[in-house]
């Protein structure tokens, strides 16, 4: 069994605390993931998905309930603790991209490691590295809105694997491209996971999506309403430079 | 997260927006602007009106009898006598017992003229002298030695001549020092023979003396104030109220000034109604100095009021700059930013901002300085009087106030910047990355 890298316990998130309006997004979700799998969370909007997602990248702390991340209790974090956190730990792919307009492909890149105080001819070096796993390469210096949609998405999956986290972390990754393009960024997800062993997880409404994952949690009204299961599988030889490869 | 990183982050964040970066500034440009103009209008202001007094004998003093603080002063004037004045003895006797102060006194005899060996008439002023009257008269002496102490005390016929003088006199560029001259007084036409024994030079501003060739002008011809005297008919004890002094400029002002004090203090004889006061053209100076100082520290403070429009400006462009990155806040949050960095960012922003104001600020103040100068010079040089007086205006900026400046700019970016940084800092990254 590979380690647990994500344990919900009983994870619940209320709204407007104390006001009349008050709002319980999350019902007490556990939840557990493994190292190295790739998992499709689903649901309509308004679901909670969103909520559960903000939950995982340590972007919100819940109002009940304990989250061990990598072995630290998120839940019990400060600011300044979970933005480390974050920074480390977690890879954002955001369906808008959220690429820094004003920075080429290369310091968007390097941004994270910017925040983890990395210095700067390391930091080139392994943007550059990034940029070429996703064949982004001849266009380091190409500002954002120089670049096709699926290329802004290959470079904001460079930039969430700056710091080679834990868990890949994408909100509808394809949600803003057309079919075509969207299976090259699912194809990178792919290889992420199968040649380098990254734990993916992927927020999704589209069923055909969450087909490609190898397990699927299907949340509604803020509880999981079906999860078809851990899988396990062996995790090959890293063929990258500079991402680990941990099997336990 | 480096500061070298963070100062090229927020470059391009402002060079993102050249023009509104640019109308940003324009407060905090003006405002620095005004006070280096001011400041440096100040400076050289003081600076032409220091050497301007420096040329007028910055080494002079005048020690004078005033009524003491305790008598009422028009009681102590309707009864002031020739008795409450200081005597030539007591000057005298200060000269003597320190070696380095002068007696600056000068006496106008008369006009008087004498002819050369080509039967020119040169005219001249016979002037009474001490030691230290060339102090007095802005001069100073080129060759030879000044008449002295003793030459007054002995009642020698020496003199000391100008440098005009001895081109208007000696046409064979004869060496006048030695040479014994004959006068003519214009007011009784007695003749009376003096041997040249120093060469000054010559102020025209002192004398008086009109412009026209310099054949036809009539320098001084310094003499013994005792000759001088007896040439006037006048034999009594000098006495007066008050008595110009100079000290040699290798010493101390202030320590000369406080020598003479002391002496009247203690030779001064116990007067009911009046004290000795020392009052030193360094003095003069000094008040000058203050006034002009405080104008400009003045002008200058509310020039500086602008600055604060100005950061209002910089606070304002601040504010709508982080709403309008409010995605970007949340995607650097997303990224591991965490809320000092974020705070950090926006700070440097606006530093940077008022910086590069505060330095364009300076370079247009100082600019606005090199263009008054040129007028300044301009309009000197059409008066030939205050040429004279002037000579060439050279523009002083003040170097304190530069570096202030931008230490103030940057105070007024971090004091306005704060707020929209902390405002950014705070947000919420998911709000931040939902906001459109």
């Amino acid at each position: 069994m590979a380690k647990k890298l994500i344990m919900m316990r009983n994870i619940i998130k209320r709204y407007y605390i104390g006001q009349p309006n008050e709002l319980q997004i999350l019902n007490g979700i556990d939840l557990d993931i493994h190292e190295g799998e790739f998992v499709a969370i689903v649901g309509a909007s308004g679901s909670g998905k969103s909520t559960l997602m903000n939950m995982i990248g340590a972007l919100d702390r819940p109002t009940e309930g304990t989250y061990f991340l990598n072995d630290t209790d998120v839940s019990r974090l400060n600011d300044k603790q979970l933005s480390a956190i974050r920074n480390k730990e977690i890879g954002f792919v955001f369906q808008t991209f959220n690429l820094i307009p004003r920075a080429n492909a290369l310091k968007n890149v390097e941004l994270p490691m910017l925040y983890a105080g990395m210095k700067k001819k390391e930091r080139q070096d392994r943007a550059m590295d990034l940029l070429r796993l996703v064949d982004m390469q001849d266009r380091y210096t190409h500002k954002p809105n120089e670049l096709s949609g699926g290329q802004k998405q290959r470079v904001a999956i460079a930039r969430a694997m700056a710091n080679d986290p834990s868990i890949i972390l994408a909100d509808e990754p394809t949600g803003a491209l057309d079919s075509k393009t969207g299976h090259m960024v699912m194809d990178i997800f792919h290889k992420l996971h199968e040649k380098e062993g990254k734990t993916v997880v992927l927020i999704t409404h589209s069923p055909e999506l969450a087909a490609e994952t190898e397990r699927i949690i299907t949340i509604s009204d803020g509880s999981i309403i079906s999860d078809t299961g851990v899988t396990e599988k062996i995790k090959p030889e890293s063929v990258f430079p500079g991402t680990e490869v941990s099997a336990e | 997260m480096n500061i070298w990183e963070n100062l090229k982050m927020a470059l391009s964040s402002i060079m993102a927006n050249k023009l509104r970066s640019l109308l940003t500034m324009i407060g905090i440009i003006i405002g620095i602007c005004s006070v280096i103009t001011i400041t440096t209008l100040g400076t050289t202001l003081r600076s032409t009106i220091t050497t301007t007094l420096n040329s007028l004998g910055s080494n002079v003093m005048e020690v004078y009898v005033s009524p003491k603080p305790s008598v009422d002063s028009d009681v102590a004037y309707d009864t002031i006598s020739p008795d409450d004045f200081i005597t030539y003895s007591q000057v005298e006797k200060l000269v003597k017992e320190y070696p380095d102060i002068r007696i600056a006194e000068s006496n106008y005899v008369c006009e008087a003229s004498s002819k050369n060996s080509l039967g020119k008439e040169v005219g001249t002023k016979i002037t009474g002298a001490y030691n230290g009257t060339l102090d007095n008269d802005g001069s100073r002496l080129l060759a030879g030695r000044m008449i002295s102490m003793d030459d007054v005390s002995k009642k020698k016929y020496t003199c000391v001549v100008t440098n005009v003088f001895v081109r208007q006199y000696f046409k064979n560029h004869e060496e006048p020092i030695g040479q014994t001259i004959k006068l003519v007084s214009a007011d009784n036409g007695l003749p009376y023979e003096f041997t040249i024994v120093g060469v000054c030079t010559y102020n025209s501003l002192f004398s008086g003396a009109a412009m026209g060739r310099e054949e036809d002008i009539k320098t001084p011809v310094y003499i013994p104030n005792s000759v001088a005297k007896e040439m006037q008919g006048s034999y009594g004890e000098e006495r007066y109220m008050y008595w110009l002094l100079s000290f040699d400029p290798k010493t101390d002002g202030k320590i000369a000034k406080a020598n003479v004090a002391s002496f009247f203090e203690k030779e001064y004889p116990a007067n009911k109604n009046f004290e000795t006061i020392v009052f030193s053209n360094q003095d003069t100076m000094k008040i000058i100095d203050i006034i002009i100082n405080v104008i400009t520290i003045f002008v200058a403070v509310i020039a500086s009021i602008s600055l604060i429009v100005g950061g209002v400006g910089v606070m304002n462009i601040m504010l709508v700059s982080v709403t309008e990155r409010t995605r970007e806040i949340g995607i650097r949050k997303a990224l591991g930013a965490k809320k000092s960095t974020i705070k950090f960012q926006f700070v440097t922003e606006a530093i940077i901002m008022c910086l590069i104001g505060g330095i364009i600020g300076v370079v247009l103040g100082l600019f606005n300085g090199f263009i008054a100068g040129v007028i300044a010079n301009l309009v000197i040089s059409s008066i030939p009087t205050a040429k004279q007086v002037l000579g060439t205006i050279v523009m002083v900026p003040s170097v304190t106030a530069i570096i202030i400046s931008i230490i103030f700019s940057m105070i007024t970016g971090v004091f306005f910047g704060y707020y929209p940084a902390s405002k950014a800092a705070k947000m919420n990254p998911i709000d931040a990355l939902r906001y459109d």
